[in-house]
């Protein structure tokens, strides 16, 4: 079939270029469409229909691809694919041709898409720009997370600095969460206490430590304190195969998080036993005080003890003379026998002797039965003669030939028997001075004064005066139930340093304990002292034996107790047998005293 | 004067169109306007003495939604593979344009360039990426569609390369 089949009207409703292919050219059939020429180049190139096919360079392409077509036996139609060419057609000008054939005919279409008839531009538009933007925000995740990832190993190597830097330093570290749980045990602190973390993280801090339950409520109170009124907390671990770790526990607020906290832990152990052999000891049996002078008594007791031979305590009164006694006894070999300490001073003759060596039944009048003496109560053990200075002297004979023979003879009695006691003997008086003025007897003190203990008054060791203190206010604040004294003030504390202490220890734990009976706040004020300690001046600890108060001291005692002289005495820290021997040296009468 | 067809191949938005419109006109856009079809381009260089006309045939991104014809490579003097030094898979898509042009018009002089170079600290396409590709080819160059950094550098040097061919 040959010739034109086209029908102008018909192919109006295309608005298409359409070419039809003769021999040697392509003629432009049917009606020109409507966007044909294009704005702009109408005028200024008249493109004729005819020379687009020389000037595209895209269509002669085309066109080339489209003779092979026809040449072909493929059916159907052949499309270019959407192009533009500026240059030819002017922007925004998008065209697409097809190639068809109808019998022997062959034609090429060309239409123009402009964006009101592509739908395919948005559409693929918007598809590449959200892919664009996907992928744009999957990198920045990507680096995000690459930069986070750095940070963290970052801040995971800083972390292990400081944890292998805290363990150098012997500082375990534990954190507890906002809820008190644990979160966190450093290798150190697995080692400070010797259990396995799995034990504690996640578990509250109360239940998980394995520390006393006391230590961990002490943990706890300090924990729930602000930060300026924490201390640091001495915990005493048990060993499990090894020693007790003595361990110092810091609270600390985390400073990322003031609801966390951070424990830091440091092994202390070393440096308390440092300290302890340092400082030495500070308490020996039932004797307080550390200064250099009663570390030489610990020293003398430890020596004398072991010895069986008598021994001469001297010292003030109030001093300790029977507390040293009794540690004599106690590391001596006779410790699972009596020990009596007997008082020499204000008996008579024979009341006296009676008490020590016993009597016959008859021997004097009011002997009833016969009556065992300390001597022979004691037997096997140690008999504490306390203040015996003030002992007659026929008794001092008696004692002489028991302690020379170990034979003591009752009152009334003439059979001597055989004994086995250890003769301590104490006193606050120059026995020398005694001997020359023939009221004791020499040879009894050569005898007694075997080994001798000097006791340091306590003017002389001043800086065990905190020690005793803390000693007798723990002492009697539980007994007087003054729980609500919690300590002494240092104003307080200066007095006690200030003052001479006549009365030594027995007076300071006196002055301690009337203090405490009128303290009314949290701690023992200046105000709580008694009188004697209200005026005390710097100048009165250079006078050690001057005691310018101690009469009236002595009265006041007497009144306060309506004339009770054993009350008196230990109101006033004096023994009853220098309470009795200051009475007589003052002249003091039991009716200026009574009121 | 003698013309070349050259084709810009390389995936969406690798900055095709913007190559040639900075060396066509001197101008850049920020705004991305994707291509669709091919869109036709002409400049007219002198090199070695010999005037010429690159036919610039850029083509549309190769990607899921469109896929390159072979045809529209048939002639082509030239090629130029575009590849965004900040997005790595447009390496993969220009390895792959370059197997499909190698089966369409055989060894044919070829320009590797790593567009986007004003962006060089966020390049994620690092030099042993494309060094099989970069072996075959007769340039490798950073360029900046933006700045006009290398443009025309680039065609010039693969100008001679198809002239000497």
């Amino acid at each position: 079939m040959s010739g034109s089949v086209h029908d102008p009207a018909l192919l109006s409703v295309f608005d298409a270029l359409i070419f039809q292919k003769t021999v040697d050219r392509f003629d432009c059939v049917g009606d020109l469409p409507s966007w044909f020429p294009p704005p702009g180049l109408s005028r200024e190139t008249e493109l004729a229909p005819g020379q687009l096919l020389e000037h595209s360079f895209f269509l002669q392409h085309f066109l080339h691809e489209a003779k092979a077509w026809w040449d072909s036996t493929e059916t159907g139609q052949r499309k270019s694919g959407l192009w533009s060419e500026p240059a030819v057609f002017g922007e925004d000008v998008v065209l697409e041709a097809t190639a068809v054939r109808h019998g022997s005919l062959r034609y090429v279409i060309l239409q123009r898409f402009g964006p009101d008839i592509l739908p395919i531009q948005p559409l693929l538009q918007k598809a590449r720009e959200e892919q664009l933007s996907h992928r744009q925000a999957v990198k920045h995740h990507e680096r995000t997370r690459a930069q986070l990832g750095s940070r963290l190993a970052k801040s995971e190597q800083e972390r292990d600095d400081v944890m292998a830097v805290l363990d150098g330093l012997g500082l375990g570290t534990i954190m507890v969460d906002a809820n008190r749980e644990v979160t966190f045990v450093s290798a150190k602190a697995r080692e400070l206490l010797q259990t396995d973390p799995d034990r504690i993280i996640g578990r509250s801090l109360v239940e998980g430590l394995p520390w006393k339950t006391e230590d961990r409520d002490r943990v706890e109170e300090m924990r729930r304190l602000p930060g300026s009124q924490r201390q640091a907390v001495s915990v005493v671990m048990d060993g499990k195969n090894r020693s007790a770790t003595a361990l110092e526990v810091e609270v600390q607020n985390d400073p990322r998080d003031p609801r966390k906290t951070i424990l830091l832990l440091k092994d202390v152990t070393e440096m308390e036993e440092l300290r302890r052999q340092l400082v030495g000891p500070t308490q020996f049996h039932n004797l307080v005080g550390k200064c250099p002078a009663m570390r030489v008594v610990y020293e003398r007791i430890r020596d004398i003890a072991t010895v069986d031979v008598p021994v001469l305590i001297d010292g003030e009164t109030g001093t300790g003379k029977e507390l040293v006694a009794r540690a004599l006894h106690q590391l001596s070999p006779r410790h699972g026998h009596p020990f009596l300490p007997v008082n020499c001073a204000g008996l008579t003759d024979s009341l006296l002797g009676s008490q020590l060596f016993g009597h016959k039944r008859g021997a004097f009048t009011g002997a009833t039965s016969d009556h065992a003496g300390f001597f022979e109560s004691a037997e096997g053990g140690t008999l504490l003669l306390d203040e015996i200075g003030d002992m007659p002297l026929p008794i001092q004979t008696t004692l002489l030939r028991a302690l020379q023979e170990g034979e003591i003879i009752r009152l009334g009695e003439s059979r001597p028997r055989k004994v086995n006691v250890r003769v301590l003997a104490a006193t606050n008086q120059h026995l020398q001075e005694l001997v020359d003025k023939g009221a004791f007897r020499a040879d009894l003190l050569y005898r007694i004064r075997v080994a001798r203990l000097r006791l340091p008054p306590l003017r002389e060791r001043r800086e065990d005066i905190p020690l005793l203190c803390t000693a007798f206010f723990e002492k009697s604040r539980v007994a007087f139930g003054k729980m609500h004294v919690h300590g002494i003030a240092p104003e307080t504390m200066q007095r006690f340093l200030r003052y001479s202490w006549p009365g030594n220890v027995r007076e300071l734990q006196a002055a301690l304990e009337y203090a405490l009976i009128h303290c009314r706040s949290e701690i023992v004020l200046p105000t709580d002292l008694p009188p004697e300690l209200c005026d005390v001046s710097p100048a009165v600890q250079s006078l050690p034996f001057v005691k310018p108060n101690e009469r009236q001291r002595i009265l006041d005692a007497l009144t306060q107790t309506k004339g009770k002289r054993a009350q008196a005495a230990k109101l006033a820290g004096m023994s009853r047998s220098t309470f009795y021997r200051r009475l007589t040296e003052l002249k003091i009468a039991p009716e200026e005293s009574s009121g | 004067m003698i013309q070349k067809k050259i084709c810009m191949l390389g995936g969406f938005a690798v900055g095709k169109t913007s190559l040639v419109r900075q060396l066509v006109s001197g101008i850049f856009s920020e705004k991305y306007l994707t291509t669709v079809g091919v869109k036709i381009d002409q400049k007219s260089l002198s090199v070695r003495g010999q005037d010429l006309l690159l036919v610039l045939w850029d083509l549309y991104g190769d990607d899921d939604f469109q896929k390159v014809r072979a045809s529209y490579l048939q002639g082509a003097s030239g090629y130029i593979l575009v590849i965004d030094g900040t997005r790595k898979e447009t390496v993969d898509v220009a390895w792959k344009l370059h197997e499909l042009a190698r089966k369409a018009i055989g060894p044919v002089p070829f320009a590797i360039l790593l567009n986007k170079h004003d962006l060089v600290d966020e390049w994620v396409v690092k030099h042993p990426m494309i060094s099989d590709l970069s072996d075959q080819a007769c340039l490798v160059s950073m360029v900046s569609a933006k700045t006009g950094e290398g443009v025309e550098a680039a065609f010039f040097v693969l100008s001679e390369a198809i002239l000497k061919s």
